[in-house]
C-alpha cells in the first residue's frame, strides 16, 4: 500500500474504510483453509445444538425452573447465542493477546497511527460465529412465534436495541478478560472461567440468592446478556428497572473495558528483544 | 531386563509431566476457585429445577445425588483435559509431528504416560479437593463403602477412554490439517452422550438406551454410578468397570490402528 507522502483523508468514513480493507484480507486468508472453515461451523452449530439438547433433556423430566417454561428458556437461550455472536466474529483476537503478548509481536500495533484497540480487534474476523448467529436468529424467530409475542415496530426496535447492549456487555467481558493479559501470564485461564459463566445466561436470574445475583449484574454481568432485556418481552407485567438499564450498563462496562485495555496496552514493554 | 528399562523410561515421562503441571500453579489454582463457582451455580440452578417436581427423588436421583454427579462430572472433565487433540493438531500443522517417528518409544504410550502425570496432579488439585466439598456440602448422603475403592479404579479407566478417544480424533488432524473444529465436535458427543452435562437417569428411555450402548457413557456415567448408586452391589461395581475395560481395549486397537494407516500417508510441511 502506497501511503507515501499522500496524507490521507481522516473524515467520518476514515476508520470503517481501514476496517473494510483490513478484513477483507483476513478473509482471504481464512478462505484458503476451506475445509476448516466448514468443520468449525459445523463445530459452533453442534455446540448450539448441544446446549439446545440439554434445555430439552431438562425440561423432558422437570416441567419449569422458577416458573419458567421451556419456550421460554428458549428465547433466553437464542438471545443469549445472538448476543453473544458479535464477540465471537468481531473481537475474536482478544483470545490470541496472550500469545502475542508472550511473543512480542504485539508491538507491530503500537506503532500504526490509528487506534490500537481498533487495529488490534479489526485483524481478525471469526466467520465460524456466523453458523451460530444464525441458529440463535433462526432458534429466536421460532421461540418469539411459539410466545406470539406481538409483532410490533416497537418490539422489533426494543429486541434491536437490547440485543445491541447484551452483545456490547459480553464484548465488555471479554476484552477485560484480555487486557488482565498485560499483567499476568494466566489470562487465558480468566478468559476461559468468564466466558464458561455464558451458559448460565440463558437460566432466569431469579433461581439466585440475592448475592449472585449482584455478582450476575455488576462483576460478572451475564444477567444483561438474556434474563434482564427479556423480561420486556417475556414478563412485561414486571418488567425490571434493570431491563432498561441495559444500554447505559452496556456503554458504561464498554467504556471501561476500552479504558482497562488500553492501560495495559500503554504500559506493555515488549519481551525485550 | 528390555521391558523393565522401557517401563522406567515411560515413568520419566510421567514426571515430567507432573513437573510441568506444577508450573502452572495459578492456573491450578484458579481451577480451584472456578470449579468451586461453579458448584455454587449448580447448587442454585438444581435446586430450582428440582423445586418444580413435589417429589424429593426423581428417577431414583434426589438433588443430593443430582449435585454431587454433575460437580463430580465437572471435576473429572478438568482433570482429563489434556489438551491431546490441540497438541497433536499443532504439531501436524507445523510439521514438528515427524520428530516422533524418529523416536523410539511408542507414541501411543509415549504421550500416554506424559498425560497421565499432568492427570495425578490434577486429580489432587481438582478431582479430590471438589469430593470434599461437595461431600460437606450435601451432608455426605452418598454411600461410603466399599465403591470409594471401586471408584479410583472407574477413574482410571475413564482417563484411558478419553485418551484413547483423543488420540484417535487427534490422528483424523492428519487428514483435515486442522484441529479446532473435530475437536469441538468431539466434546459436544462426549458431554451430551456420556450424562456428563445432564445425566443420563433424566434422558427419555429411548435416549438412554442409545447412550447406554455407546463407549462415551463409560467415562462419565459409570464411574459416577459408582460413587452415588445406593442399589449397586460389588459385583454391579466389577461389571461396570469390566465394561470399561472393554471399551477400552476396542478404542485402543482402533486408535492404533487407525494410527499406524495413517502414518503411512503422512504429508509434512517440507522446510
Amino acid at each position: 500500500m502506497d501511503t507515501g507522502n499522500t496524507k490521507v483523508k481522516r473524515d467520518f468514513f476514515f476508520y470503517p474504510r481501514i476496517y473494510a480493507m483490513i478484513v477483507t484480507q483476513s478473509i482471504k486468508s481464512k478462505m484458503s483453509y476451506r475445509a476448516d472453515f466448514l468443520i468449525s461451523t459445523f463445530g459452533m452449530i453442534a455446540t448450539n445444538l448441544a446446549g439446545f439438547l440439554s434445555f430439552w433433556l431438562i425440561f423432558h423430566t422437570f416441567p419449569s425452573i422458577n416458573g419458567w417454561h421451556f419456550s421460554e428458556t428458549m428465547f433466553l437461550y437464542s438471545f443469549s447465542l445472538v448476543a453473544l455472536s458479535a464477540s465471537q466474529i468481531f473481537f475474536d483476537n482478544n483470545w490470541g493477546l496472550r500469545f502475542q503478548l508472550r511473543s512480542g509481536d504485539f508491538v507491530k500495533y503500537c506503532f500504526r497511527p490509528i487506534n490500537l484497540f481498533f487495529y488490534f480487534v479489526s485483524e481478525e474476523i471469526d466467520l465460524k460465529g456466523i453458523g451460530q448467529m444464525v441458529f440463535g436468529i433462526v432458534l429466536l424467530v421460532y421461540s418469539w412465534n411459539n410466545l406470539s409475542i406481538p409483532v410490533t415496530a416497537g418490539n422489533i426496535l426494543m429486541l434491536l436495541v437490547l440485543l445491541f447492549s447484551a452483545s456490547l456487555i459480553m464484548i465488555a467481558m471479554m476484552t477485560a478478560a484480555a487486557a488482565t493479559g498485560f499483567w499476568i501470564i494466566n489470562s487465558g485461564m480468566v478468559m476461559v472461567f468468564l466466558f464458561k459463566f455464558k451458559e448460565y445466561a440463558a437460566y432466569p436470574m431469579t433461581i439466585f440468592n440475592r448475592a449472585f445475583q449482584l455478582v450476575f449484574s455488576i462483576l460478572i454481568p451475564i444477567g444483561f446478556m438474556a434474563f434482564y432485556p427479556s423480561l420486556y418481552f417475556l414478563r412485561p407485567e414486571s418488567v425490571s428497572p434493570v431491563t432498561y438499564l441495559t444500554p447505559v450498563a452496556a456503554i458504561l462496562f464498554f467504556y471501561a473495558a476500552y479504558k482497562f485495555w488500553m492501560r495495559g496496552a500503554r504500559q506493555y514493554s515488549g519481551t525485550g528483544s | 531386563m528390555a521391558e523393565k528399562k522401557n517401563l522406567k523410561s515411560y515413568l520419566v515421562l510421567t514426571k515430567a509431566g507432573i513437573m510441568e503441571a506444577f508450573m502452572f500453579r495459578t492456573s491450578l489454582f484458579l481451577n480451584i476457585i472456578g470449579n468451586l463457582a461453579y458448584m455454587v451455580v449448580m447448587y442454585f440452578l438444581w435446586k430450582a429445577i428440582f423445586a418444580s417436581r413435589s417429589e424429593t427423588s426423581v428417577n431414583g436421583m434426589t438433588f443430593e445425588d443430582t449435585l454431587v454427579y454433575l460437580s463430580m462430572a465437572g471435576a473429572i472433565f478438568s482433570s482429563l483435559e489434556v489438551f491431546l487433540v490441540w497438541k497433536m493438531g499443532r504439531e501436524i500443522q507445523s510439521g514438528e509431528f515427524a520428530l516422533h517417528f524418529t523416536k523410539p518409544l511408542d507414541y501411543f504410550f509415549r504421550e500416554f504416560f506424559y498425560v497421565a502425570g499432568n492427570v495425578i496432579l490434577q486429580t489432587f488439585t481438582t478431582l479430590i479437593p471438589t469430593f470434599i466439598i461437595v461431600g460437606c456440602l450435601t451432608g455426605w448422603k452418598m454411600p461410603l463403602g466399599v465403591n470409594l475403592l471401586f471408584f479410583p479404579v472407574a477413574f482410571f479407566f475413564a482417563l484411558l477412554l478419553n485418551y484413547s478417544i483423543d488420540f484417535i480424533v487427534g490422528t483424523m488432524c492428519l487428514y483435515t490439517q486442522s484441529f479446532w473444529g473435530i475437536n469441538i465436535v468431539k466434546e459436544v458427543i462426549i458431554s451430551v452422550m456420556s450424562g456428563a452435562a445432564v445425566p443420563l437417569a433424566f434422558f427419555p428411555e429411548v435416549f438412554r438406551n442409545v447412550a447406554m450402548y455407546l463407549p462415551f457413557q463409560a467415562i462419565y456415567n459409570l464411574p459416577l454410578q459408582i460413587l452415588i448408586s445406593r442399589s449397586m452391589t460389588t459385583v454391579d461395581y466389577v461389571k461396570a468397570i469390566g465394561i470399561q475395560a472393554g471399551w477400552f481395549l476396542v478404542l485402543m486397537l482402533i486408535g492404533r490402528l487407525f494410527f499406524r494407516r495413517s502414518s503411512k500417508i503422512i504429508t509434512v510441511n517440507g522446510g
